[in-house]
């Protein structure tokens, strides 16, 4: 039985190749971001630079002062909206600013994938420790994280870990671990899930030095049985009491499940939400030949031959926060206090997608979930707002049309230069017609003889040409 | 997986060639067809809201005689004395109050103990199954809403109708609308501002590549053309339509069945809504008042504004309610004074034209799963083949090509032509002895279903072989009496054998010519 090598290395790396790569890896590229990948190898750019270990962001601040390190309590809590926000905004400037790394998306999606939602949390702090872990492992190994989550504190919140005591222990967290965490569905029994939830007790949170402790008055001490072995699980061991063996325990029992698990959503992240079996049971066991270390596994999957195939790009619908800022970057639109962001915050409100807030512990489903009659419409008014100028306290965010057209070369060639336009805001083929209806608006009934963006109107022609370009759904796939 | 199918034909929207179209300047009629072949529905309306997140049951319909729902929930147990009493043996929430003269009046039911066989306790999987009406171990891809709107409009999209067919109040549509035309609903938040969002809006029918990422393409194009064809119609019957009642106590959820009403009583004939109240997934500290109760008294309060407003406009026996959730919660409250995830549970159902009352019996508490958790008596389909046939007025084929097999309906809705209410549902699966026995040529055999399910009832030879099948169908739950005509057998002992995909019972008769 033969299968088809999809892990396969690309042997093209070309303008198209940057362009999807950098779709995919990043919140949106400029054309000298191509411009600069091509000046690397495939391999060089892939794991010197999209994969690159950089060091870690200082915390965020509010008006220039700490609070990621401040206790939780009464005295505080007055303050957590404000805090909250600052901390919002510094994750979109990391996901603008990351230079060229694949980490704020690897935060996005370890974020996606151990859901915890602040508005059940409560705690900016806590929100901030968890992103800050998620950083911290972005590329890491998957088995150390998962320990680590199961006793963050957010997270013992948000899924009751916090009170779950060994005389009755909660379940919540010991069915998600295993349903949406690391094994998926169909994986586990009821008693497992019961049996888990009894090893895990005996974590709370303290909340003055914002850490997780283990209570052992809090532990159940009897033997639980998981997948058939029976142990009490209690190790002893002071940094994750009890915590270690049972991750262990899973991805030890059930390391096919778990792999294909984790790979499937890594798939459906970056490559298309229909995962390709054989694709997914080939990287799955890249990932265990690593020891769930991610980065091996990323590595391949960013260079594989299917991963640039016709079949993926241009296949995946824009998740709103890539859209807000992806197009903010895209057009060259700067801003440095907090009135764009907090315009970026509340349309990605209107959206479905606040960070921190996921609608649910499974997280934002994706692909055609982003899109309905409402949002698909609020999404055109967004372009709209960028081209025409969004004011906010007296300043306009606003893209420079004649700045931008003419950092192409073929900006007074009005033909070529739709065709090179289009190419570097849409990975999505445009059809001829479509070309046409664009090219028809950027004249707007002069001729393409008579095409320039020195002459008068041109701005005006332009602004509509871009209007109309990025409301095209093919804009909103990537 | 099964890829779902598309819009076939985005020339639906502007007509054959690569026009542009947009709704600026367009006669809205444009869009609005007449209906020429396509079958109308009967000018009734349902109203789905989903309560997400897996709501409590045992603390929403209280079984306040019953000794054991205290001593399984020593915290969170609504005391006897604050439960709102339907009848001597349940009550409800006291913050269902405001629900409590509309069961007085007759226009409110309980359905106890709604589920299906090997419950789901996963949020994502139950909520697929619901949705979805599939069995426990089907998957399905498209939505048990969005098949009957296919039936109800056979000729979409090549004509669609001139109001939407489905309508939810929300920004991420449903599973229950999708269907092998794709999602069939229009969702927004607000109807004036969809309005002005969607004018300017373009849609046309370039035909995308058939590739995947031409899929996707294709899908967002679906959902251009939706909001364009739609967004006018619902903003002319919202300015129509002028509800009264004060739905403030229901928050944001109020706000919701708001513009349900505002548009009902503008004149939309869209057949079927869908609101949502999330926030049911109670593990811990379930009483505090911003929690279950608040949600119930959000309920509660949005119910009653909406039937107040229908009412008032003489449109209540056009329009029921129905609630549902993913599954209910475990008997045992767990140590944070919350509950884990459960299975059966009770539904709501609310209209001028329903039976009111409770339907079924409290659960039992005592006779639960391995699990410790509630069984179902009434499987949910038979809910939603109750609405299909007795409030849409479907054919029992066509009802069945729904819901992808045939679901006993109950009775429900006072239209309803056949009465399979009953109270005495029997607690144990059991098969009687034939009478008489011996026998020539019939004889009457009775058995009892505590459950809803696929049941056969087939003879064997004594030497295995199925010589007849007297029952192979699925069945309420209920008592049962059939005849069994062995003239064509020879005589002899046969074996008589009741089989549900669970269980199985085998007795003796002899049949002596």
């Amino acid at each position: 039985m033969s299968t088809k090598n999809y892990l396969k290395k690309i042997s093209v790396w070309d303008a198209d190749t940057a362009r999807h790569i950098l779709s995919r890896a990043l919140f949106g590229f400029t054309k000298n971001d191509v411009t600069f990948a091509l000046t690397k190898t495939l391999d060089d750019f892939v794991d010197n630079y999209l994969l690159q270990d950089l060091t870690e962001p200082a915390a965020p601040q509010y008006n220039g002062a700490d609070w990621v390190t401040l206790p939780h309590n009464s005295t505080n809590q007055p303050n957590y909206p404000l805090w909250f926000r600052s901390m919002l905004y510094w994750w979109y400037s990391l996901m603008l600013n990351q230079s060229y790394s694949l980490r704020e998306k690897m935060v996005l999606f370890l974020h996606n994938h151990f859901v915890s939602e602040y508005g059940t949390v409560q705690v900016p702090q806590y929100m901030y420790i968890q992103n800050k872990l998620f950083r911290q492992y972005a590329f890491g190994n998957f088995i150390e994280l998962t320990k680590k989550v199961t006793i963050d504190p957010a997270m013992l919140i948000y899924l009751n870990g916090n009170v779950s005591t060994g005389s009755n222990p909660n379940e919540n967290y010991a069915r998600e671990l295993q349903e949406l965490f690391t094994l998926g569905i169909g994986n586990y029994t009821e008693d497992d899930i019961k049996n888990i939830a009894k090893a895990l007790t005996g974590w709370t949170v303290n909340n003055t030095n914002l850490v997780s402790v283990f209570n052992t008055n809090r532990r159940n001490n009897g033997t639980k049985t998981i997948y058939g072995i029976t142990n009490t699980f209690n190790d002893g061991v002071a940094a994750n009491y009890n915590v270690g063996p049972v991750i262990d325990l899973i991805l030890t029992e059930k390391p096919i499940p778990a792999s294909e698990f984790l790979c499937r959503k890594l798939y459906k992240e970056f490559a298309y939400y229909e995962p390709n079996t054989d694709y997914v049971t080939q990287l799955a066991a890249v990932m265990r030949n690593n020891n769930f270390n991610l980065k091996p596994v990323l590595s391949t999957m960013l260079k594989s031959e299917y991963f640039h195939s016709v079949d993926i790009r241009g296949a995946r619908i824009k998740p709103t926060v890539e859209f807000l800022l992806s197009a903010l970057k895209q057009l060259g639109i700067t801003y440095t206090n907090n009135d764009l962001p907090n315009y970026i915050r509340t349309t990605a409100d209107s959206l479905q997608q606040s960070l921190f807030n996921p609608p649910d512990v499974r997280g934002w489903e994706g692909q055609r979930k982003w899109i309905s009659t409402i949002t698909y419409p609020t999404r055109n008014v967004y372009t709209d707002a960028l081209v025409n100028g969004k004011t906010i306290n007296g300043v306009s965010y606003k893209m420079d049309v004649l700045t931008y057209a003419r950092s192409y070369p073929s900006s007074e060639d009005a033909v070529q230069f739709i065709e090179d336009v289009s190419k570097q805001l849409i990975q999505f083929p445009l059809s001829q017609a479509r070309k046409d209806s664009l090219l028809s608006t950027l004249l707007d009934g002069t001729t393409v003889g008579n095409w320039s963006t020195y002459s008068p109107g041109a701005d005006t022609r332009l602004q509509k040409f871009f209007k109309a370009l990025m409301r095209l759904p093919e804009f909103q796939l990537s | 997986m099964k890829r779902r199918e598309f819009l076939k034909n985005l020339g639906m929207v502007t007509g054959a060639g690569a026009v542009t179209l947009t709704i600026s300047g367009i006669p809205i009629k444009a869009f609005a067809r007449p209906f020429m072949n396509i079958k109308s529905t009967n000018g009734k309306i349902l109203v789905l809201i989903q309560l997400k997140g897996g709501n409590d049951g045992l603390n929403t319909i209280i079984p306040f005689e019953d000794s054991t729902y205290y001593n399984k929930r020593p915290v969170i147990g609504i005391p006897k004395a604050n439960v709102v009493r339907l009848n001597s043996l349940t009550g409800m929430n006291p913050s269902l109050q405001p629900l409590k003269q509309l069961f007085d009046d007759g226009k409110f039911t309980v359905i106890q103990n709604v589920g299906y066989q090997n419950p789901n306790r996963s949020h994502f999987r139950a909520t697929d199954i619901w949705l979805t009406a599939s069995d426990s171990n089907q998957y399905i891809y498209d939505g048990w809403v969005g098949r009957y709107l296919l039936k109800t409009f056979p000729d979409f999209p090549n004509i669609p109708p001139p109001h939407p067919m489905a309508i939810q109040i929300g920004s991420v549509q449903s599973g229950v609308f999708d269907s092998p035309e794709g999602g069939l609903a229009v969702s927004f938040n607000n109807p004036d501002s969809f309005y002005t969002l969607v004018n300017g809006i373009n849609a046309d029918s370039d035909p995308p590549p058939a590739t995947i990422a031409g899929d996707e393409l294709k899908f967002l194009k679906e959902i251009a053309a939706l909001s364009i064809q739609y967004a006018s119609v619902i903003k002319e019957k919202a300015d129509i339509g002028n509800p009264v009642a004060n739905y403030t106590a229901g928050g944001t959820f109020g706000t919701q069945l708001k513009i349900i009403a505002d548009l009902i009583l503008g004149g939309l004939e869209t057949p079927v809504y869908l609101a949502t109240i999330d926030g049911f997934d109670t593990h811990s500290n379930q009483n505090r008042t911003n929690s279950h109760p608040l949600l119930l008294t959000r309920l509660a309060e949005s119910i009653k504004a909406f039937q107040s407003d229908l009412e008032k406009y003489g449109l209540a026996d056009k329009v029921v309610i129905l609630t549902f959730s993913e599954f209910g919660r475990r008997v045992n409250e767990n140590a944070s004074g919350g509950t884990d995830h459960g299975t059966a549970a009770p539904m709501f159902l609310i209209g001028k034209n329903v039976n009111g009352g409770v339907f079924g019996n409290n659960p039992s508490l005592t006779n639960l799963d391995a699990n410790g958790d509630i069984k179902y008596v009434y499987d949910f389909r038979q809910v939603y083949a109750t609405m299909l046939r007795d409030h849409f007025e479907m054919s029992a084929t066509e009802v069945d090509q729904v819901l992808l097999k045939h679901f006993e309906s109950l009775a429900l809705i006072k239209t309803t032509t056949d009465v399979k209410y009953d109270f005495d549902i029997p607690t144990d699966f059991a098969l009687k002895q034939n009478y008489p026995n011996p026998f020539n040529p019939t004889t009457r055999i009775e058995y009892a279903l505590p459950q809803s399910t696929d049941v056969r009832l087939k003879v064997y030879d004594m030497l295995g072989r199925n010589v007849a099948t007297i029952v192979d169908a699925f069945q309420s739950a209920g008592s049962y009496t059939v005849n069994f005509d062995g003239r064509t057998l020879a005589s002899g002992t046969y074996l008589y054998a009741l089989e549900t995909n669970s269980e199985r019972i085998v007795k003796k008769m002899i049949l002596v010519k």
